[in-house]
């Protein structure tokens, strides 16, 4: 009888640790759901004034003019922009550097090189923002003889220094997990160190790199702080990699203070913030969609 | 009649570290032959195997001492390019590694990596490697399929035929069935008969009825020492070390 009632309480207390984790587990899921309902229900009411379309590829952003003009394809280029040119560098240095940690590098170096990249990736970006004001900023201008030396390449430089140790650490998992056996397979068929790297190490863990390199990606486009000080902030299209622009992100961090509470420019920034999620959700599909496909053929007929 | 040895080792010892995993081992391999290594687990039949192509490079803080010769050579001279001498022995390993690409590019691996770029004789090389390994009939319709989707059996001749198509002398193969099941184990036996007249084989085994079936001469090592070496009919009816007999007999190992 003893013995019962104690493997009950048991049982009861099983129960309890599960839905404890269970509730954990979900509210995650909860908070991202009321923040995805907040977002749409302060966003969409912009499209009882504008269209999708002239919201999307409208020219003009004069929110506070009268009458306002909410067309934010500036906006989206100045982000697309940014995001591109900062891979640009960040995938070939973040991919090269990952088979360097992974591959080549000698133990000491190793451990010194992976400590330094992790460092970068805590870097709090207004510190990075800052380095591309005083320093980069200046020296473009002077450099190039620009009028601003904050522009699409100064903004480019600092996101792909933000990029850089997520593309490098995912890349490195990537090039980890590709099994030795291939490796010796390579060397035994008589092929040197660079050999097995470019021809069987790297494909078989090309998966692991792309989805380093997409969600490398939707870190670039996500960031606000970065682009906020550097890129210059002119919601123009751009013609030239040294002109200013100004990317969704630093657009609304820039005017939602200003913005009045429910007001048609309000109701702008956050229709912005509903594309932005929608690209970084679009990144994150895409990441996922590359690492299931591969994964299920085996990196298939590379 | 004067024996022919292609690859002789003279007092080898071997070290992982501080620990000796071979000593004093000194055995040569007749060409165009089948030489099976047993020997209990830990044995160092491996490491020697894995000796014979410098595979064992790979691994730090390892250190070689002896002479292996090949034809004569030492592959362990200063002046000698470890990736020659793997072109020149090939290697099956354990379990099978084909990699993830068609079954094509698997063969192709070697033969372009030494510059042939004549896409017939590539061609030519890719039928004759896998004929020769017994596979061809089996995916001469599915080449550009991954060498992922064929069975582990099909998986480990394509491996033999990948090496093949170095066109190497010598094969060294690491158990190469034990991951297999005894259809397909007695497919790779089959194999090593036939190819034991072009090439030379030397084989690590588990399995001792294996090297009963296939081989003509057989090393035992106990230890990390060579105990007996001997042709394969003698060892295993009337071996001249009792250590060695009571190994077969299974009495340990």
């Amino acid at each position: 009888m003893k013995n019962r009632k104690h493997s009950l309480t048991k049982h009861t207390k099983e129960i309890a640790i599960r839905n404890l984790f269970g509730f954990f587990a979900f509210l995650s899921v909860l908070l991202f759901g009321l923040i995805l309902v907040f977002l749409f229900r302060e966003g969409l009411p912009l499209f009882k004034q504008i269209s999708v379309t002239d919201f999307l590829f409208g020219t003009a952003w004069y929110p506070t003019y009268e009458p306002p003009e909410y067309g934010i394809w500036p906006l989206i280029v100045g982000s697309l922009a940014v995001t591109f040119f900062a891979c640009l560098i960040a995938v070939p240095l973040g991919i090269l550097s990952a088979v360097y940690i992974a591959e080549i590098a000698p133990g000491g170096i190793k451990e010194i090189l992976k400590s330094v990249i992790e460092l970068l990736a805590g870097l709090p970006s207004v510190v990075l923002g800052f380095f591309g004001m005083v320093i980069v900023g200046p020296w473009l201008q002077e450099t190039f003889d620009l009028p601003t030396g904050l522009n699409i390449m100064n903004a480019a430089v600092m996101l792909a220094i933000m990029a850089i140790p997520t593309i490098s650490s995912i890349s490195e998992d990537a090039l980890y997990a590709v099994p030795r056996e291939f490796k010796e397979a390579s060397y035994a068929l008589g092929a040197t160190k660079y050999e097995t790297i470019i021809r069987v190490i790297i494909p078989a863990a090309l998966s692991g790199i792309s989805t380093a390199v997409i969600l490398g990606m939707a870190r670039a486009i996500g960031e606000t702080m970065v682009v906020l000080m550097v890129a210059g902030g002119a919601a123009a299209i751009p013609e030239s990699i040294f002109d200013a622009v100004r990317p969704m992100t630093a657009s609304i961090a820039a005017e939602m203070g200003e913005a009045p509470f429910r007001s048609g420019h309000y109701h702008a920034l956050f229709a912005t913030g509903i594309v932005l999620f929608v690209i970084t959700l679009a990144f994150n599909l895409i990441a996922d969609y590359i690492s299931n496909r591969f994964r299920e053929t085996g990196s298939g007929t590379l | 009649m004067e024996k022919d040895f292609i690859v002789r080792t003279k007092n080898v010892d071997f070290f992982y570290g501080a620990f000796r995993a071979l000593s004093d081992v000194t055995v040569d391999f007749e060409k165009n032959k089948v030489t099976a290594l047993i020997g209990p687990s830990g044995c160092g039949k491996s490491t020697l195997l894995r000796l014979l192509n410098r595979m064992n490079d790979l691994i730090d803080g390892t250190r070689v001492e002896g002479e292996i010769l090949l034809e004569g050579r030492n592959i362990y001279a200063p002046d000698v390019d470890p990736v020659e001498i793997r072109q020149r022995i090939g290697m099956v390993f354990q379990k099978p590694n084909p990699f993830p690409k068609s079954i094509y590019n698997n063969i192709t691996y070697a033969p372009k990596l030494s510059g042939i770029v004549d896409s017939e004789e590539i061609e030519a090389l890719v039928e004759e490697s896998l004929r020769q390994a017994v596979l061809w009939d089996e995916v001469k319709d599915i080449l550009t399929k991954s060498a992922m989707t064929l069975s582990g059996g099909q998986q480990q001749r394509l491996c033999i035929a990948r090496a093949l198509a170095m066109k190497p002398d010598v094969i060294l193969m690491d158990e190469p069935s034990s991951a297999l099941d005894p259809i397909s184990t007695a497919k790779i036996e089959e194999l090593i008969d036939t190819l034991k007249k072009h090439y030379t084989i030397i084989i690590v085994t588990h399995n001792m009825q294996q090297a009963a079936r296939i081989s003509e001469y057989t090393g035992f090592f106990y230890l990390g020492k060579l105990i007996e070496f001997n042709a394969t009919e003698k060892i295993f009816t009337n071996p001249d070390v009792k250590q060695t007999e009571d190994y077969i007999t299974g009495r340990f190992g």
